[in-house]
């Protein structure tokens, strides 16, 4: 998969246009095969982009930050970046009109030992769903698949659940590098960070870490597109998929398989009301 | 580390609202050795610990020449202070950490007439210097005192700034931003007041003024358009400071630490750091 | 004064490990989610003692905790009362295996701000009752820069005992002071090595020393970061970063920290937990004011204070070289790469 030279030409064109301000694409790592995120505002840089299957990051995350707010601004993103796109979109995060989106029909990205990402695996959408231009064959949307790791846990016993997820917790360092990293995590100030929610301010104990992290996963709840941004950036390498994963697969099973970000004005699962909803816990 | 951050038990002796917005909490330590040693100089500060809610670094208020107590003067700005205002009652414990931090130069300007030029909450680290300096009041020449806060009910410390006014050594000059009946003093902005009604003698005369941040910028300004010598004018500077310790890197400002190395500066020295503030 | 050397082989410095740990209480590198950090172990199959294995949290941990409580305090009708925490369990006489040379050297140089005026005593006890057992590194990762900066790799005292991998096939189990020359002389390893080992030790270095990627001139980096406050590089050094704090948490010499309450109904704690200057809101003060509010301003400080401002103050750089910023962070931003590209940047003035 490289997209590179259509990448650069669009970028060119772009700039040449007078329509863009920043162009957020992939350039090289100077020092392994890895690539890292590339904010472009002179058009002289606009040969360091690249985009092959080692673009992993998923970008609409630059969105979120002062080089891009209130810019015109050109962007790549993927199956799954398209998506946390989407919902973005719809949360009134980025107006349709800043953004000029390059939207790629990903064939899966890879991981640090060289093979298909899980996430890539189990690929609900590989294709853009929302684009101003679109590179490469759509190959349309596909069976959901409950994580494989998701499986796995569900085969264990709660006690084993508890002990494993208690070694999770007690290796976060409360870095944030998840919550940075993932598009959906827009709010200014998070809950979390707040000075009145005595609960969670300030110690990195592991009990804080639970509340950390079980928070962000309930307010990722119906958004996650498991486009695996946070686990990459975990400097503890923790398995925050698995998290996600469990409620995006409780929430597919009951909310008429819901799947975040996959239309346009997606509002994720809680905020439709429908007859067929489950209701058999309530009196 | 961890014992240097545990603060000492004080109790709160008496609250003072001074403005609508700041309160004045008169403390003593609950230990009565301590209360013995706890000594301080004018500029330092405390690490005031509202147990559970945070902790916040004040200056102290009052000059340790009058013996027992001291005076903490807090201004509703954030969290920790509203919940302070709210919560802090007479006869409740307060922990409090230091002193910490350096001092106004008391001996270098001994001999010499002193210009306080304060602001808001800014006259609460002066009236330290202010009552230290009329207790050992031969050490020192004239004293003009320059106080500007936005309206008159803004202004701290009412009943002491009269006293100051009946005191002849004392040359008091108040303002207000705006006109107000039965308003008799200046109004204007401190540096205007400064250079149009004070209008202060150069010669062996050392500045110390506190205040907003924006005060202080033309209050500054003012200064040096008078021909004062940097080297004559101190300040304090504000900066976010945590442990008053030196060690959790909060406040640094280029290799200067301004819970030790400050937050006592000269004009000449703030000029020598990087331009974070 | 000279301490022992004494050379033996692969079997002979596992004996050797095992001794240590069944005698002391031994921290060492332990796999958890496919990467290591230093954690109690009891038995050497349990744990990954050679370096170089590229740690997570670097030892620093070990002496300054992420997360540490001062004090427990309850306020109830009767009034208020403060206590002691429990025992500090990192205080205890230990040993750590396979402490990175650079991770040693962060020590040295954290001990410069925790033994300045105030003296941080929990920190200089941990510091005494610890011996810290390193492996020279082989060859260098494609982040390090170590030899590059202001200290003396070769002949580091940053660590206890030394050991050497030698070209000639042995290991050189090497004390460099005398708490480590106590442990080294308490093994039932007992062989001297031979008159060559200085100059086997030697070799080693520098085929370990040409190894490098990264090299630069620190004096000169040192000198033009000084004339750089105000340059418009450190805008765009800093586009990429998410201002996480993952860079601060696993330098082996940030040490920046908060201190915070938590209580519930009478009973509290205080802890003391790390932070970071590329938090948003580490200069935030009451009122709103933020002098660092802006992105680069927090690369600025950050990169000035670990090049320039600390030198400045305390005699040493505050970076070690180890290149563990540049592998965690989530879009691998290299501090390597910032003071280069700042420090030879043209000097134009920012607009504020």
């Amino acid at each position: 998969m490289n997209y590179t030279n259509q990448i650069q030409e669009i970028a060119t064109k772009l700039f040449a246009e007078g329509k863009i301000d920043v162009f957020v694409g992939y350039r090289q790592n100077l020092f392994d095969e890895n690539q890292v995120p590339c904010l472009v505002t002179d058009p002289a840089d606009i040969s360091k982009l690249v985009f092959t299957e080692k673009s992993v990051f998923n970008l609409s995350n630059y969105l979120k930050f002062e080089h891009t707010r209130n810019k015109r601004v050109g962007l790549v993103v993927k199956g799954c970046d398209s998506r946390a796109l989407n919902l973005m979109l719809t949360e009134s995060q980025v107006k349709r009109e800043n953004v000029y989106i390059v939207g790629i029909c990903c064939e899966g990205v890879l991981n640090e030992k060289g093979e298909k990402a899980q996430n890539c695996v189990e690929c609900v959408m590989p294709d853009a769903v929302v684009y101003d231009e679109l590179l490469g064959s759509p190959t349309g949307k596909r069976e959901y698949l409950v994580n494989a790791d998701i499986k796995e846990l569900a085969q264990k016993g709660l006690t084993e659940r508890a002990d494993y997820f208690e070694n999770v917790f007690e290796n976060c360092i409360r870095c944030n590098a998840c919550r940075h990293s993932c598009p959906l995590c827009y709010c200014a100030k998070c809950c979390i960070d707040q000075e009145t929610s005595s609960l969670f301010h300030g110690a990195n104990t592991s009990s804080s870490a639970m509340h950390a992290l079980m928070t962000w996963t309930l307010h990722l709840a119906g958004r996650c597109v498991d486009c695996r941004n946070c686990e990459k950036a975990c400097p503890s390498h923790l398995p925050l998929h698995l998290l996600h994963k469990q409620n995006e697969m409780v929430i597919y099973e009951n909310f008429q398989q819901h799947l975040a970000g996959m239309e346009k004005d997606d509002r994720g699962a809680f905020y439709k009301y429908s007859m067929s909803d489950p209701d058999d816990f309530i009196m | 580390m961890e014992q240097l951050l545990v603060p000492m038990l004080c109790t709160v002796d008496k609250v003072i609202d001074e403005t609508p917005d700041i309160r004045t909490y008169r403390m003593k330590m609950k230990d009565p050795d301590l209360l013995e040693k706890f000594t301080w100089m004018p500029g330092q500060f405390v690490e005031f610990s509202l147990l559970g809610h945070g902790e916040c670094t004040f200056c102290i208020a009052s000059s340790s020449t009058r013996k027992g107590y001291f005076d903490c003067s807090i201004k509703r700005a954030g969290i920790v202070t509203a919940d302070i205002h709210s919560n802090v009652e007479e006869g409740m414990d307060i922990g409090i950490r230091g002193p910490y931090g350096n001092w106004f130069p008391v001996d270098d300007i001994k001999g010499s007439n002193l210009l306080f030029v304060g602001g808001g909450i800014g006259l609460a680290p002066l009236r330290s210097l202010i009552q230290y300096c009329i207790d050992t009041r031969k050490d020192y020449k004239d004293f003009t005192i320059l106080y500007g806060a936005r309206t008159s009910s803004d202004m701290c410390y009412k009943e002491e700034i009269e006293e100051w006014k009946k005191d002849p050594s004392l040359k008091v000059f108040l303002t207000i931003d705006r006109p107000e009946d039965n308003w008799k003093d200046s109004v204007g902005v401190v540096p205007k007041i400064l250079e149009e009604v004070v209008k202060p003698e150069i010669k062996n005369t050392k500045v110390i003024t506190c205040g907003p941040p924006i005060m202080i910028k033309y209050t500054l300004a003012s200064l040096d358009k008078l021909g004062f010598d940097p080297k004559d004018v101190i300040t304090t500077l504000e900066m976010k400071m945590q442990c008053g310790l030196g060690k959790c890197g909060r406040c640094n400002i280029g290799s200067t630490y301004v819970c030790k190395d400050g937050p006592v500066f000269t004009y000449e020295q703030m000029k020598s750091m990087p331009d974070e503030f | 004064m000279s301490f022992s050397i004494f050379e033996t082989d692969k079997a002979g410095l596992e004996k050797f490990y095992t001794e240590v740990i069944s005698k002391n209480e031994t921290y060492a590198p332990v796999e958890a989610f496919g990467k290591f950090d230093y954690k109690r172990v009891s038995s050497l199959s349990e744990c990954m003692p050679d370096s170089p294995i590229q740690t997570t949290m670097s030892v620093k941990p070990l002496f300054f905790p992420k997360s540490a409580k001062v004090m427990k305090f309850r306020e109830d009708s009767s009034g208020t009362t403060l206590s002691d925490t429990d025992q500090d369990h990192l205080a205890g006489k230990r040993v750590v295996l396979g402490v990175k040379h650079c991770d040693a050297r962060g020590l040295q140089v954290l001990d410069a701000v925790y033994k300045w005026d105030y003296i941080d005593l929990d920190y200089q006890k941990r510091r005494e009752n610890t011996i810290i057992v390193s492996t020279r590194c082989d060859k260098a990762d494609t982040n390090c820069f170590c030899t590059s900066l202001d200290y003396d790799v070769e002949n580091s005292d940053a660590h206890d005992v030394k050991i050497v991998n030698g070209l000639d096939g042995k290991i050189y189990i090497k004390a460099v002071t005398e708490k480590g020359d106590i442990l080294v002389k308490s093994s039932s390893i007992q062989h001297p090595a031979s008159a060559a080992a200085p100059e086997e030790i030697s070799k080693h270095y520098k085929s370990f020393e040409a190894s490098f990627r990264l090299k630069m001139n620190y004096t000169e980096i040192n000198e033009k970061l000084q004339k750089q406050f105000d340059s418009i590089a450190f805008e765009e050094v800093s586009k990429n970063c998410i201002s996480c704090n993952t860079c601060a948490f696993i330098c082996p010499t940030c040490h920046c920290f908060k201190i915070s309450d938590e209580k519930v109904r009478d009973n509290g704690v205080r802890y003391k937990s790390y932070d970071s200057c590329n938090n948003g809101y580490f200069t935030l003060m009451a009122g709103g004011h933020n002098p660092r509010s802006v992105k680069y301003r927090r690369w600025r400080q950050r990169s000035m204070h670990k090049f320039v401002y600390y030198k400045e103050r305390f005699g040493v750089n505050l970076c070690v070289g180890c290149g563990h910023c540049a592998i965690s962070c989530p879009v691998n931003i290299s501090i390597f790469d910032v003071v280069n590209h700042v420090a030879n940047s043209p000097a134009v003035l920012q607009n504020a």
